[in-house]
């Protein structure tokens, strides 16, 4: 529990900072107003696809670097450990509207940054000494948490849509090492599969 | 009122002895049976957790029972494990007891039993053991959930070198599952149909992030997934080396040790091995924040003596090391501090120094060392708190460093730091004469005599020299001595002497003092230069010279040479030997190959005059020549020639230069007389002469062949070898009878000259016999007589009359040789006919019959290139350009240079050719008509006889119809009349 408070719960205050946040919101009616704190840029879309594209150049470097960490078998076990088996992960239908493909994203990247948090933490203790790839999941999950906030702009001052109903990825806290280790690793490698989907999507 | 107390007291003495045999029967005949038996797991240890009680305990009773327990695996008969356990106990009490599988317990299920007997030194009878306990079984399998594959035990901590039970759970049978311990398949026997065990056995310590063991299930070859576990293996803890404590001031100990490996794992399974501090005698306890030192605060002054144990601890083990000591056989004294040299003078000095203050009357053991002069001198003393010590036979003048160390000096243990400072004496006198020496050169009238000396040494200087005294003393003459102050670091002075007899003192003085004198006295006699020089060999790193002793008193002898000879500035040196010694060796790491050294043998006498005595010359080691000599050939005749070198220099070789090989070479393979055969290093033959005396520096190489080729080269020889290699030099004899030439040659040359001179004086005669002037027409007496007939018509012949290029037949000739005249006169008889001497384009066909005449005074360039006087002219000319040259002015213009023959030449009525004109070659900036196919000088005809015809007289006017000419010569209808 202790880890849970220490990991999770303020990655995902962080990334639900607002008032309200925290639980799984519903959808508002289009005609609700968002209260958003601060004003959206004019190029949101732009500025997401430019992170969006930022997370695919960095993501298969990042699982490289992952499984790499993890020593034998995983580097030679890819598909049997690594493979992008996440059976709750959020869909994505890349030939909706844009309100519903914003949704989604919101969705994808809310799991997506509670599931780096969980890495982040277990590595930290796992492998404390491998810091680059500390220093690299800490990267991506900074650029999440921007992709969150333009997504969420977007969807309020175009869509007026304030709350999404979110999952988060499984609490890993419990588990042990070895699945910590695989469970990561297969994150990791939904999470590559995802980001190159959603960049060439919007 | 007494006899109720009394039978109070006999009641409750009854009652209470009722009481304890109740117990006892109790006790020995009612099964003490363990009951309420509980077992619980505990995953992460591998251990089963039981708790029961005693059934059938009194009230306060406590009674020592022993307990034994049996473990069954997968089915009560498998009895696996069985143990006692004995304890104190009481009524009512809870046991616990705690037992560890090597199995993980998800693997197989457990049973375990108890039964209980007492085990009690108050019971006399023989114990009987109760019944026991039903089974309690223990199945953590159930609680595993639907996955299709576990591996077991997850995360599990071991020592390096430990046994680990690995095990895996299978929920369908039909899977094939395979296990692999870092990369590496493992083997291991089956539990039952769903469960596996593997024995990893003494496992090595791999990583701190632990080592994988995966287990792969699969149906056929289809891979279902991977399981794994994570084991972690720590180093083995180590117990601490070196662990020791000292004081430095009594009021903390400070320990040190080595670890050793750091045992620590990752994801936190273990940190890094814990240290604790544990005294004994007070029971204090320390937990250390370092890890290999840790500081006690003495607080006690009383205690003495210290148990100090020092435990290294981690998860699995606890390792500890112990030292018993007392506190004052521990002391690490601090470094001495306040050193200071009071009192310093040229030669003693006295140190002082402090140290920390530790206890009362305790007493410090100190050392001193004292380096100077490349020595070190070390120095014992006691002292309680302020030290000092008297250092003494210092060296004036001298830096110094001082050094003090202490130590406990009761218990000694550990000497303490070293604490330093550096000093300085102070100067005293120079102790010794310079040593002097001089050398003198006589001129007229005077000696030059420079004075050397060597600086003092360190030891005899006792502090800087500042400058030298030079005394100067006429010894003939009484005067007043001269003083001259030379600074230092000058080791040389030059004075000018007259040709008297001199004393001279030199003395060294620094800020102290001056040293004593050295004394020299220069005679007024020239120094004997008469002496032969002596050559002499370097032995063995040195030269070795002997003399004859001086006769009459010596004081001793000095010989001085250069070192380096070669340089103005030679740098003179010289020893001093003593008066009984008549050798010496002059030994130096100057001394270089090649390079000739003098030495001189002074014998010096009582008044301190010194006498040459001897000169030696040597080397050191002698090389081979460096360069050969110029060689000049002189009185070369056909027979011989003579070969000289006489400025060659035999001195400033580098070696005695023993003599010459001259090499010749000639085409001739037998050498002359005196010459011998040798091969050259480039494997040529040639012959040598060999010279033996140096200073013979010339040979006449005779016995030649007139007119023939030889090469010489000269070269010189020491006892090294000879010089360089270098080209061989080209001398070749001269004719024998050449000079006879001479003599036919010479007045042949004269002879020429004397016929040449009276050529010129006769030329005026000669021209005018050979080749006279042509007449100039313009100058002819005809152009006065014309004049005087005043005929107008008649004058000389105008250059724009003529028709060029054409020849007028004036009249039939009877013989012939020409072909083409014969269809002329058959054509027109009549008229004046012209042959044309240019063919036009399409009448000419290629060479054929051709007409030119010698005409010597209008082109003699022409005539004179042997082709009849015809210059090729391009025989295709284009109708243009022949229109372009026999246009009138064209024509004109071209004929403007030739001169015309006066009309008076001409003899009217005379069958002839007679011609008309000459035309000239087209310009050169007619570029195309620049011939393209000249061709060939075709045969020529030749006439003797030329004349001009003016136009008027020789054809009709060109205003008649008698442009027959061009008609002819050009191409009708492309051209103009």
């Amino acid at each position: 529990m202790k880890v849970l408070a220490a990991g999770v719960v303020p990655l995902l205050l962080v990334l639900h900072w607002r008032h309200g946040a925290g639980s799984p919101l519903p959808i508002t009616p289009v005609n609700a107003t968002c209260a958003i704190r601060h004003p959206c840029h004019n190029n949101l879309m732009n500025q997401i696809r430019s992170q969006l594209a930022q997370l695919n150049g960095s993501a298969n470097a990042l699982f490289i670097l992952y499984y790499t960490a993890q020593g034998e078998p995983f580097p030679n076990n890819l598909d049997k450990l690594c493979g992008p088996n996440v059976t709750d992960f959020p869909p994505f239908h890349a030939n909706g509207t844009e309100k519903a493909r914003l949704v989604e994203l919101y969705r994808i990247v809310v799991y997506l940054g509670t599931a780096l948090g969980n890495i982040t933490r277990d590595q930290k203790i796992l492998n404390p000494s491998a810091l680059s790839l500390h220093s690299k999941l800490n990267a991506t999950a900074d650029i999440l948490r921007g992709l969150l906030s333009n997504v969420l702009c977007r969807l309020c001052s175009k869509y007026h849509v304030a709350h999404v109903d979110v999952t988060y990825s499984p609490d890993t806290s419990g588990k042990d090492v070895f699945q910590k280790k695989k469970l990561g690793c297969q994150l990791l490698g939904k999470y590559k599969q995802v980001i190159g989907m959603l960049a060439q999507a919007f | 009122m007494a006899l109720s107390e009394v039978f109070q007291t006999t009641f409750f003495l009854t009652l209470l002895s009722l009481r304890t045999y109740q117990s006892e029967v109790l006790a020995e005949h009612l099964p003490l049976t363990p009951v309420s038996l509980n077992v619980s797991s505990n995953s992460a240890h591998q251990s089963l957790h039981l708790q029961w009680t005693v059934q059938n305990l009194l009230y306060h009773q406590e009674l020592k029972m022993v307990f034994q327990i049996q473990i069954s695996r997968i089915e009560t008969s498998n009895v696996i494990w069985v143990g006692n356990y004995s304890t104190t106990v009481k009524w009512n009490q809870v046991l616990h007891w705690s037992w560890e599988s090597e199995l993980p317990l998800e693997c197989a299920t457990h049973f375990v039993r108890i039964k209980s007997a007492v085990d009690d030194a108050r019971f006399h009878e023989p114990n009987f053991w109760s019944n026991w306990s039903s089974w309690e079984e223990v199945n953590v399998q159930d609680s595993l959930g639907q996955d299709i594959l576990f591996v077991f035990p997850k995360d599990k901590l071991v020592e390096e070198g430990a046994n680990v039970t690995i095990c895996y759970v299978s929920r369908n049978i039909q899977n094939n599952v395979s296990c692999y311990w870092e990369g590496k398949q493992i083997y291991g026997e089956q539990l039952d149909p769903h469960v596996s065990v593997f024995h990893l056995s003494s496992v090595p310590f791999i990583r701190k992030t632990g080592a994988d063991v995966y287990c792969e299930v699969s149906q056929g070859s289809v891979s279902k997934g991977i399981k794994g576990i994570v084991l972690f293996v720590s180093k083995v803890l180590e117990e601490p080396k070196d662990f020791s404590c000292e004081t430095q001031d009594f009021k903390t100990l400070h320990c040190t040790w080595d670890p050793g490996v750091d045992t620590a794992l990752g994801w936190s399974k273990q940190p890094s091995q814990s240290y604790t501090l544990f005294e004994s005698f007070s029971g204090e306890k320390k937990l250390c924040t370092h890890k290999n030192w840790c500081n006690w605060q003495i607080t006690q002054d009383s205690q003495e003596t210290y148990n100090l144990t020092l435990i290294a601890e981690n998860y699995l083990r606890k390792r500890s090391v112990n030292i018993l000591f007392n506190l004052t056989h521990r002391v690490y004294p601090m470094n001495p501090f306040s050193v200071n040299f009071e009192n310093v003078n040229a030669t003693n000095a006295k140190m002082t120094w402090k140290v920390h203050s530790m206890k009362k009357d305790f007493t410090y053991l100190c050392q001193i060392e004292l380096y100077g002069e490349g020595k070190m001198m070390q120095y014992n003393v006691s002292i309680k708190v302020n030290g000092e010590y008297f250092l003494s036979e210092l060296e004036p003048a001298t830096e110094y460093m001082a050094q003090v160390r202490c130590a406990d000096a009761s218990h000694f243990r550990k000497w303490s730091q070293w604490s330093g400072q550096n000093f300085t004496t102070l100067e005293a006198a120079p102790s010794e004469a310079p040593d002097v020496w001089r050398n003198v050169n006589s001129e007229p009238g005077s000696h030059i005599v420079t004075l050397f000396w060597k600086p003092l040494s360190k030891w005899h200087a006792k502090g800087k020299i500042l400058f030298y005294n030079v005394v100067v003393e006429n010894l003939d003459k009484l005067s007043r001595p001269e003083l001259h102050s030379v600074p230092a670091p000058a080791k040389i002075t030059k004075l000018t002497l007259d040709q008297r007899s001199y004393r001279i003192w030199v003395t060294a003085s620094n800020s102290v003092g001056t040293s004593p004198a050295s004394v020299i006295v220069i005679s007024a006699d020239p120094e004997n230069q008469e002496v032969e020089e002596e050559r002499i060999a370097d032995t063995e790193g040195g030269f070795s010279l002997s003399w004859k002793p001086q006769p009459g008193d010596v004081v001793g002898y000095v010989v001085d040479w250069c070192d380096h000879p070669q340089y103005t500035l030679c740098d003179l040196q010289w020893k001093n030997v003593g008066p009984n010694a008549t050798s010496t060796v002059i030994s130096t790491d100057a001394f270089r190959p090649g390079v000739r050294y003098n030495f001189r043998i002074y014998g010096l006498s009582t008044k301190r005059i010194a006498c040459l005595l001897e000169k030696k010359t040597g080397y050191s080691q002698e090389l081979a020549p460096s360069d050969n000599p110029h060689v000049l050939v002189d009185k070369l005749t056909s027979h011989s020639f003579t070969l000289s070198w006489k400025y060659y220099s035999t001195e400033s070789q580098p070696g005695f230069i023993q003599g010459y090989h001259v090499y010749l070479k000639s085409k001739a393979r037998q050498c002359h007389p005196r010459f011998e055969k040798a091969i050259l290093s480039d494997g040529s033959e040639c012959c040598k002469y060999k010279i033996d005396n140096p200073e013979e520096k010339a040979l006449i190489v005779d016995n030649l062949k007139p007119k023939s080729f030889y090469e010489f080269f000269v070269t010189p020889f020491t006892s090294a070898g000879e010089g360089p290699n270098a080209t061989f030099t080209k001398v070749t004899t001269p004719d024998e009878h050449s000079s006879m030439l001479i003599y036919i040659l010479l007045p042949m040359f004269f002879c020429f000259l004397l016929i040449m001179i009276v050529c010129y004086l006769k030329s005026q005669w000669i021209k005018e016999t050979c080749y006279p002037d042509i007449p100039d027409p313009y100058k002819s007496s005809i152009l006065s007589l014309i004049k005087f007939k005043e005929k107008p018509h008649l004058t000389i012949m105008n250059v724009s009359d003529c028709i060029p290029d054409a020849i007028e037949v004036v009249s039939k000739p009877e013989g012939t040789k020409i072909q083409f005249r014969k269809s002329l006169t058959e054509t027109e008889l009549t008229k004046p006919n012209y042959l044309y001497l240019l063919p036009t384009e399409k009448n000419y066909s290629g060479p054929g019959p051709f007409i030119c005449f010698e005409n010597l005074t209008y082109n003699q360039a022409a005539s004179d290139s042997g082709s009849c006087g015809h210059v090729p002219v391009p025989l295709k000319l284009p109708p243009s350009q022949l229109g372009l040259m026999i246009s009138p002015e064209n024509v004109q213009k071209a004929l403007e240079k030739n001169y015309m023959n006066s009309l008076g030449e001409i003899s009217a009525g005379e069958t002839s050719l007679n011609y008309v004109s000459q035309l000239a070659l087209p310009m050169s900036g007619d570029k195309d008509s620049l011939p393209t196919n000249p061709v060939e000088p075709p045969h020529c005809s030749e006439y003797k006889r030329q004349m001009a015809v003016p136009l008027c007289l020789a054809s009709p006017s060109p205003t008649e119809n008698t442009s027959l000419s061009s008609i002819t010569l050009l191409n009708p209808g492309e051209h103009y009349h």
